[in-house]
């Protein structure tokens, strides 16, 4: 198959070259396998298979950008007239650009043959096993709203006409269960989602268990009044605030005045207790990757240090806008779009280890679960305003189940409140964080 | 560029002979329901940004989707290879999941025809870029005109246009195209180190047409004005309180207090709070909210859902009653009944599931001047942003774009940084007062990991009591607190 994208993105680069523009060849094949099951039996189950090719041209520094799920002959042809006929529109840019050079990619693991290699039997038992461990683990479990197991895999090939030329096979698996407990009337939902690079590192009974426990524990909330309160958060909570820090940092947005974090490189933009990096290498990261959607070499990049803002993340354009090497950011989510800024494994760093919870001397505070909305927040302003539900912090202790709050302020103060971070660090997703405790955050309720 | 669409549709490639076969080698091995859904797409963008042309895109894609139903149990397969070989393969596979049944009879497909038509005068293909750069351009300039605080103008246009085919074993052929436009103008304004944002979009399944009835400009004035006047308001304050929301607010709230929990795989479920509340008072007198696929030109509209359902229009709650649920073919056959025709899909990669097209709270009788003017105090909500809803227990959240104070049934001045938190059925019970307009607004609505274009509108209405969320140290709720003890 790689023979065959390969060939397909010659034919265009060489129909490019013939009309005497730069041109970048994405191309992907994925295929991905899902099974959802319903007490115990399969209730859908879908295979699927896609190709297709995203082409950029720099006509003189006027880009365009087509794409087709046609790898025919005629139909790349077409592309690449229809991509430079579409390049008059726009206006030339100097820093519309293509990497160049050879380059060295880093070799990491990120292919696993044991996903391909299990039966789709054991795939349908993994789904099965995480819905009955649900089930099971408390009377209270009453709805399974869905269960499954998921994996993906992909092959993706970058070439262009300055020489750069990479391709890489990677893939995933994961498993789900979302439910609901019922009790006197009362009902919560819970979830757990696991997602690996590594087949054996799936864990039905923790995902199981952790999605009942998430319900259990959130059943007969009640509603609390409106205070300034400090506040944990859970790693799945702070990778949702994480996320904002993403289109934060990305340079692209810094450089059109749309992100908070433009101007305040080498300046203080959290707690000094706050570390922040991408590094999409990252062992056994769902972002780890050898190359990003333009070919440049993943690496490393710290983004905060010790609440310092020490760099942005770029691609080959926000790169030569600001001059600077290109950090392996140029993310594309298929071959339909344009690459642009994006995150590989981000991660927010753990604190310093300790025995103790960050909860342990709050008088009086909450205990964040879970957010609502969290889409609304403006990562330019910075103003946010979310749904939020959680437990109660007494003397220390986790006493009763919260709901129907909301969580308002600006993302400024937000990451100059962090006071600590746990140990704890998670991923979901590419994003990964720990638990933190904030100094005070404001809390709308009755 | 020319268009080239008809590969598919009444082209010789997939006639119905061939899509008969496919469905019958779909079923070789039995099962309740075989159908196979094809699409083939064109869609292009113009994207401005830094006071220039950026991007230009645009994209083809085409592909089918199988499915195989037997005991209400789905497999699903798709794949961009419409060869008479490719989809017979895929059908092969989605027959596997159903190992077992018996030999079923052939299927001869008879072609349905679409119930009204959707006028689309200028087609996509023959809209040249030059003109839609010219008014994103125009968009562009007024948005910049309106002040030196505006610092950042993005302006999107884009369309799409799309044939489907869907057929099925019971027989029935339907043949649609639809043509989407959306257009979008974000602004970003700043001042002494705050920034505000300001948004408006606007779209329809119509073509070009659209930019005869909306005045590009104008929204992106508007937008700009937005953002500007947001630099000047205060803090929105924290606590609850009497919300009137203008008609112009659009209809988010409406798609997340109930919209949500009436589609019936949640109910089935058991994931709404509106199960097992057919006949039940659910909202306030007076308070009736209606599903209509069938509106003219509408973003949610459709003639056929992507089951080969006829789009329809559903009234959901009549002065306050519950009256049905949406539904498509699998949660009909469930529960004994015919779909509503709210079977939708993001792509040939997805199984269809309930979807809202068009969803509104209908127009009441209040004068909406009135309304402002009765109301000592409270939020005036004047344009509403994206939200999300937990249909489990009905609390749902969405974010304010534009509000103001209301002080002795005056508007007085403009509040930012709210959400308004609540829960579906007690904010519906809550509604004292619904007026006489109606506005509409247009997005993207997500579930399950699929997008589909709805719209959403609601008249002026006046709710009892809602969660603001702000961040200001106001003195309201303490009072309450005060008053309480």
């Amino acid at each position: 198959m790689e023979d065959f994208l390969r060939n397909t993105g010659e034919k265009a680069l060489d129909l490019a070259r013939k009309k005497g523009v730069e041109a970048e060849a994405f191309l992907l094949q994925g295929r991905e396998l899902s099974i959802e099951v319903i007490d115990g039996q399969v209730e859908t189950f879908k295979e699927a298979e896609e190709a297709g090719l995203g082409l950029r041209v720099i006509n003189q520094g006027r880009l365009g950008f087509v794409f087709t799920s046609d790898l025919s002959d005629e139909a790349v042809k077409q592309v690449v007239e229809d991509a430079i006929s579409i390049s008059h529109y726009t206006e030339a840019d100097p820093h519309n650009c293509l990497p160049s050079g050879k380059y060295e990619y880093p070799v990491l693991e990120v292919y696993d043959p044991a996903i391909p290699a299990a039966s789709l039997e054991a795939k349908i038992e993994m789904a099965r096993e995480v819905e009955k461990v649900a089930r099971s683990s408390d009377h209270r479990i009453n709805i399974i709203e869905r269960a499954g197991y998921e994996d993906s895999e992909f092959i993706s090939v970058i070439m262009n006409t300055r020489g750069v030329y990479a391709s890489g096979r990677g893939n995933f698996c994961g498993i789900y269960v979302f439910v609901v407990a019922e009790e006197d009337g009362d009902a919560q939902n819970g979830f757990s989602v696991m997602i690996k690079k590594n087949y054996k590192d799936l864990d039905s009974i923790f995902t199981g268990k952790e999605a009942a426990g998430n319900a259990i524990r959130a059943l007969h909330a009640r509603s609390i009044s409106s205070a300034h309160l400090p506040c944990v958060m859970e790693p799945y909570v702070v990778t949702r605030f994480v996320s904002l820090l993403a289109q934060m940092v990305d340079a692209g947005m810094v450089q059109k005045g749309k992100s908070m974090f433009a101007g305040k490189l080498e300046q203080a933009v959290a707690a000094p207790v706050v570390n922040l990096v991408d590094d999409a290498t990252w062992a056994g990261g769902i972002g780890t990757f050898p190359f990003d959607g333009e070919g440049v070499p993943s690496r490393r990049n710290t983004i905060i240090k010790d609440g310092i803002l020490t760099g942005y993340l770029y691609d080959c354009h926000s790169a030569s806008k600001a001059g600077v090497e290109p950090s392996g950011n140029g993310q594309r989510g298929s071959f339909r779009s344009l690459p642009s800024v994006g995150t590989s494994n981000f991660i927010l760093q753990t604190g310093r280890p300790g025995s103790q919870e960050l909860y342990d001397d709050i008088k009086k505070g909450l205990y964040i679960t879970e957010v609502m909305g969290m889409h609304t927040a403006n990562p330019i302003s910075g103003d946010f305003s979310v749904g939020a539900a959680g437990i109660m912090i007494e003397n220390g202790k986790l006493t009763y189940p919260v709901r129907g709050a909301t969580i308002a302020g600006n993302l400024g103060d937000f990451f100059s409140d962090i006071e600590s971070l746990g140990s704890d660090l998670r991923f979901f997703g590419g994003r990964g964080a720990p638990s933190i405790r904030l100094k005070s955050l404001s809390i709308a309720g009755d | 560029m020319k268009v080239r669409l008809n590969l598919v549709v009444g082209g010789s490639i997939l006639d119905k002979a061939i899509l008969e076969r496919v469905l019958e080698e779909a079923l070789k091995k039995g099962g309740d329901f075989a159908e196979i859904y094809i699409e083939e797409k064109q869609l292009s963008n113009v994207f401005c940004e830094d006071n220039r042309i950026e991007k230009v895109n645009s994209g083809r894609e085409k592909g089918a989707g199988i499915r195989v139903v037997k005991d209400g149990k789905t497999a699903y397969v798709y794949t961009t290879d419409l060869s008479e070989e490719g989809l017979l393969k895929a059908a092969g596979v989605a027959r596997h999941a159903s190992a077992n049944g018996k030999e079923t009879s052939p299927i001869a497909l008879s072609p349905k025809q679409p119930a009204f038509t959707i006028s689309c005068k200028r087609l996509p293909d023959t809209v040249s870029f030059d003109e839609k750069i010219e008014n994103v351009l125009a968009a562009n300039k007024s948005a910049r005109d309106v002040s030196e605080e505006i610092r950042q103008v993005t302006v999107a246009a884009g369309d799409l246009h799309k044939k489907v085919i869907i057929a099925n074993s019971d027989g029935e052929l339907a043949e649609d195209e639809r043509t989407r436009i959306r257009v979008i103008v974000s602004t970003v304004a700043a001042r002494d180190g705050i920034i505000q944002t300001g948004y408006e979009s606007a779209g329809g399944v119509c073509g070009w047409e659209l930019l005869e009835e909306i005045a590009f400009e104008d929204m992106a004035e508007k937008a700009a004005r937005l953002a500007v006047n947001m630099l000047s308001a205060r803090p929105a304050p924290a606590g609850r309180m009497p919300v009137v929301m203008s008609c112009e607010a659009g209809g988010t709230m409406v798609h997340e207090a109930c919209g949500h929990g009436l589609e019936a795989d949640l109910v089935q479920k058991g994931l709404s709070v509106y199960k097992d509340k057919i006949g039940e008072k659910v909202a306030a007198e007076g308070v009736s909210v209606i599903d209509d696929a069938t509106l003219d030109g509408k973003y949610g509209t459709f003639r056929f859902d992507d089951e080969g359902n006829y789009g329809q229009r559903t009234v959901l709650i009549k002065d306050g009653v519950l009256q049905q649920y949406m539904y498509n073919r699998l949660t009909a056959i469930k529960d004994s009944r015919d779909s509503t025709g709210n079977g939708r899909r993001d792509s040939y990669q997805d199984k269809p599931i309930p979807r809202m097209s068009n969803t509104f709270i209908a127009s009441g009788r209040d004068d909406p001047e009135t309304i402002i003017k009765s109301t000592p105090s409270g939020l005036l909500v004047k344009k509403m942003g994206g939200g999300q809803v937990n249909t489990t227990n009905g609390d749902f959240v969405f974010d304010v774009q534009e509000a103001y104070m209301i002080e002795d049934g005056e508007v007085t001045y403009p509040v930012r940084g709210a959400t308004l938190t609540g829960n579906g059925p007690m904010v519906l019970n809550g509604i004292d007062m619904v007026g006489t307009d109606l506005g509409f607004s247009i997005g993207v609505c997500g579930k399950d990991g699929q997008g589909v274009p709805v719209s959403d509108a609601q008249p002026t209405i006046r709710i009892k009591e809602l969660t603001v969320g702000g961040t200001a140290p106001t003195g309201g709720p303490a009072k309450r607190r005060i008053r309480r003890v």
